[in-house]
C-alpha cells in the first residue's frame, strides 16, 4: 500500500472519519424510527387488548424514546456540522446532505437532520398540546384525536428526514441499506395517522384511498432513486420480515407487559393484531411489479416522466382493490362492498398517478443529495490531529 | 477537545432518557373506577344499575361506565347500544363485558359519547331468568368542553403544512422536473 503523502492521509481521515460519524447518526435515528414504529404498534394493541392507560407505559416510552433518540442524534450533528463550519473546516457529509443556513448562518445543518430535528421539535410541541387534550377531555378514546394526529404527522416526517438523512449517503452500500428501511418505515408508520380519513366515509373508503397515496408515493420514489431493481424488490422482502415481526411482538409484548403490571386482557379482543393486520400485505409483488415496469420502460426507451404516473396508478390500484380483502381476511372487518371498492380503486389510480409524478421528482430531488464519498473536501492539516 | 464535546452530549443524551424511566414508577398506578352518579334501568327481569366516572356527561369527554346487574354478572352475558336520540341509526353496540379496572362488573372504559344532546342506552341481557331488555332514555349530554374541532384539527395539520411547504421550497429551488431526463444515468 502507498504511504500517503500528509494532506492526502489527514482527507483520507477525514472521510473515514465523516463516514462514521455519518453511520452513527443515521443508524441511530433509523433504530429510533423504528422504536416510533414498534412502540405506535404496541401501544394500540394495549388499547385494544388491555385499555387502562397513564403517561408511563412501556409503549409510551417506546414512542417517546424513538423521536427522543432521532431528535438528539440530530441536533447533535447540526451542532458538529456549525462548529466545523465556525471553525473553518470543511465537513465530509456522507449522510445528511447539503448544509443549510438556519437563523440565518448562526447553524450550519444538513438537510436530512434539519427535517429530522424540526419534526422532532415540533413533536414536543405536539405533545404538550396532547396534554392539554387530556385535562380538557379526559384519557384518549381514539388513536385520531387532532393532537393525536399531529404527533402522528410529526413522526412521519421525522422518518422523512431518515430518508434524506439515508439518500443522502446513496453512493454507499449503507446509505443504501438505511434509505430502504427508512422508505419501509414511513410506508408502514404512515398508516398511523391516515386512521383520522377514517371520519371522512362515504362512497370512497378514504382511508385506503390515503394509504394507496402515499404507498405510491414512497415506492416510485424508492423505484427511482435506487439504482438496482433487487434493491426495490428488498424493500418489499424487508416489508415482509417486518409485518411477520410486529404481527407476533405487538399481542406478546401486549400480554406480558399486562401480565407483569397485573392486568387482564379484554374478554373481547380482535382476531388479529390491529396493526400489523392493516399494513400492506401485497408490498412484495408491488415492489417486484415495479421493478419489471421500469425495467420494461428502460429497456423502450420511455421517459421516467410517464412511465412514473403509470407506476403509481398500479400501485394505487392494488392497495385500493387488496385492502379490503386483506383486512377481511384476517377478521379486522367485513368485507367491502364491490361498489365502494370500486370507486375507492378509482380514486386510487389518481391518487396514485399523482404519487408517481410526484415521486420520480422526488428521486431527482433525493440523487441531488447525494455526496460522493470520494469527492470528499480536505481539512486543513492544522485541524487534523485529534 | 471533540471527544469530550461528544461524550457530553451522550451523556446528556443518555440522562435525557433516563429521567422519564427513573420517574416513571409512581405514575404506572392505574387510576380506579370512581363512580359519582348512577342510574337504574329494568332490563326485562334484571335490574341493571347504570353508573358514570363523569356527570354531567359532555360530548366527547372521555368517561367510564359500568353496568351492574343484581346478583352479578357471572351467569349473564348481553349487549348495550349506544344511540343518540338525533340519529339513532349511528349507534354502536358493544358487548357486555367486565370493566377493566372494575372486574366484578360489566362496564366501557374510557368511552366518550361523541355529539351533544339526549341519548339512549339500550340493553339486551341474558341470564337465568331468560333473556330481557329495557332503555335508559333521555341521557342528557352536553356541549363539549373544549374549543370547536375545525380549530383543533386545523392546529393538527400544521406539521403537514409545514412539510408541504418545505417541499414547495425544495421543489422551486431544485426544479426536479427539468433533470428527469438526466438524473438517473448512474
Amino acid at each position: 500500500m502507498d504511504r500517503l503523502s500528509p494532506g492526502r492521509n489527514t482527507t483520507a481521515q477525514a472521510a473515514a472519519r465523516a463516514d462514521r460519524a455519518g453511520i452513527a447518526a443515521s443508524t441511530t435515528i433509523l433504530i429510533g424510527t423504528m422504536l416510533s414504529l414498534v412502540g405506535m404498534s404496541w401501544d394500540i394493541q394495549w388499547h385494544g387488548d388491555v385499555g387502562p392507560d397513564t403517561f408511563f407505559t412501556l409503549p409510551h416510552l417506546f414512542i417517546y424514546a424513538g423521536s427522543a433518540i432521532a431528535g438528539i442524534t440530530s441536533l447533535a450533528m447540526v451542532l458538529r456540522t456549525t462548529a466545523a463550519a465556525k471553525a473553518g473546516r470543511s465537513v465530509a457529509l456522507t449522510a445528511g446532505g447539503q448544509a443549510v443556513g438556519v437563523f440565518g448562518k448562526t447553524f450550519s445543518a444538513p438537510l436530512g437532520y434539519l427535517v429530522t430535528g424540526v419534526a422532532v421539535a415540533v413533536f414536543l410541541t405536539a405533545g404538550l398540546w396532547d396534554q392539554i387534550w387530556h385535562t380538557t377531555y379526559g384519557f384518549d378514546v381514539t388513536i385520531a384525536s387532532p393532537p393525536h394526529v399531529a404527533l402522528l404527522l410529526s413522526i412521519t416526517f421525522t422518518m422523512m428526514g431518515a430518508v434524506i438523512t439515508c439518500a443522502a449517503a446513496g453512493r454507499t452500500a449503507w446509505g443504501r441499506r438505511g434509505f430502504q428501511l427508512a422508505v419501509l418505515m414511513f410506508v408502514f408508520f404512515v398508516l398511523v395517522p391516515l386512521l383520522a380519513l377514517k371520519q371522512f366515509e362515504g362512497a370512497v373508503n378514504a382511508f385506503h384511498a390515503g394509504i394507496a397515496f402515499c404507498t405510491a408515493l414512497a415506492l416510485v420514489t424508492a423505484a427511482y432513486f435506487l439504482r438496482t431493481g433487487r434493491e426495490v424488490v428488498a424493500i418489499g422482502l424487508i416489508a415482509v420480515g417486518v409485518q411477520a415481526l410486529l404481527w407476533w411482538f405487538s399481542p406478546w409484548a401486549t400480554a406480558e407487559y399486562a401480565n407483569s403490571v397485573g392486568l387482564p386482557l379484554r374478554e373481547f379482543r380482535e382476531p388479529s393484531p390491529d396493526v400489523p393486520a392493516m399494513l400492506p400485505m401485497a408490498l412484495l409483488p408491488m415492489t417486484a411489479g415495479l421493478t419489471a415496469l421500469l425495467a420494461a420502460g428502460r429497456s423502450r426507451g420511455w421517459s421516467p416522466a410517464r412511465v412514473a404516473p403509470l407506476a403509481g396508478a398500479a400501485v394505487g390500484l392494488v392497495v385500493a382493490v387488496t385492502m379490503p380483502v386483506q383486512l377481511a381476511v384476517v377478521g379486522q372487518e367485513p368485507l367491502q362492498q364491490l361498489g365502494k371498492t370500486a370507486l375507492t380503486a378509482l380514486l386510487g389510480v389518481g391518487l396514485g398517478a399523482l404519487a408517481g409524478h410526484l415521486g420520480v421528482r422526488f428521486a431527482v430531488m433525493l440523487r441531488a443529495l447525494e455526496a460522493t464519498p470520494a469527492a470528499t473536501a480536505p481539512i486543513p492539516a492544522t485541524t487534523g490531529g485529534h | 477537545m471533540r471527544t469530550s464535546w461528544l461524550r457530553a452530549a451522550a451523556l446528556a443524551a443518555a440522562a435525557a432518557l433516563a429521567l422519564p424511566l427513573a420517574t416513571a414508577t409512581p405514575a404506572l398506578a392505574y387510576e380506579p373506577v370512581e363512580i359519582v352518579h348512577t342510574e337504574q334501568v329494568q332490563v326485562g327481569p334484571y335490574p341493571v344499575t347504570v353508573g358514570f366516572s363523569e356527570w354531567p356527561l359532555r360530548a366527547l369527554h372521555s368517561l367510564d361506565f359500568t353496568f351492574m346487574p343484581e346478583g352479578g354478572i357471572a351467569d349473564r352475558s348481553g349487549t348495550v347500544e349506544l344511540m343518540p336520540d338525533a340519529d339513532p341509526s349511528s349507534g354502536e353496540t358493544e358487548p357486555l363485558s367486565r370493566h377493566p379496572r372494575k372486574r366484578e362488573v360489566w362496564g366501557l372504559d374510557v368511552y366518550a359519547l361523541d355529539d351533544p344532546g339526549p341519548w339512549t342506552l339500550r340493553f339486551s341481557v341474558d341470564g337465568p331468568l331468560g333473556r330481557g331488555e329495557g332503555v335508559l332514555p333521555r341521557l342528557s349530554v352536553l356541549e363539549q368542553p373544549g374549543p370547536p374541532m375545525a380549530l383543533s384539527w386545523s392546529m393538527s395539520v400544521i406539521p403537514m403544512i409545514m412539510g408541504v411547504l418545505f417541499l414547495v421550497v425544495v421543489w422551486r429551488r431544485s426544479r426536479p422536473g427539468d433533470r428527469i431526463g438526466t438524473a438517473f444515468a448512474t
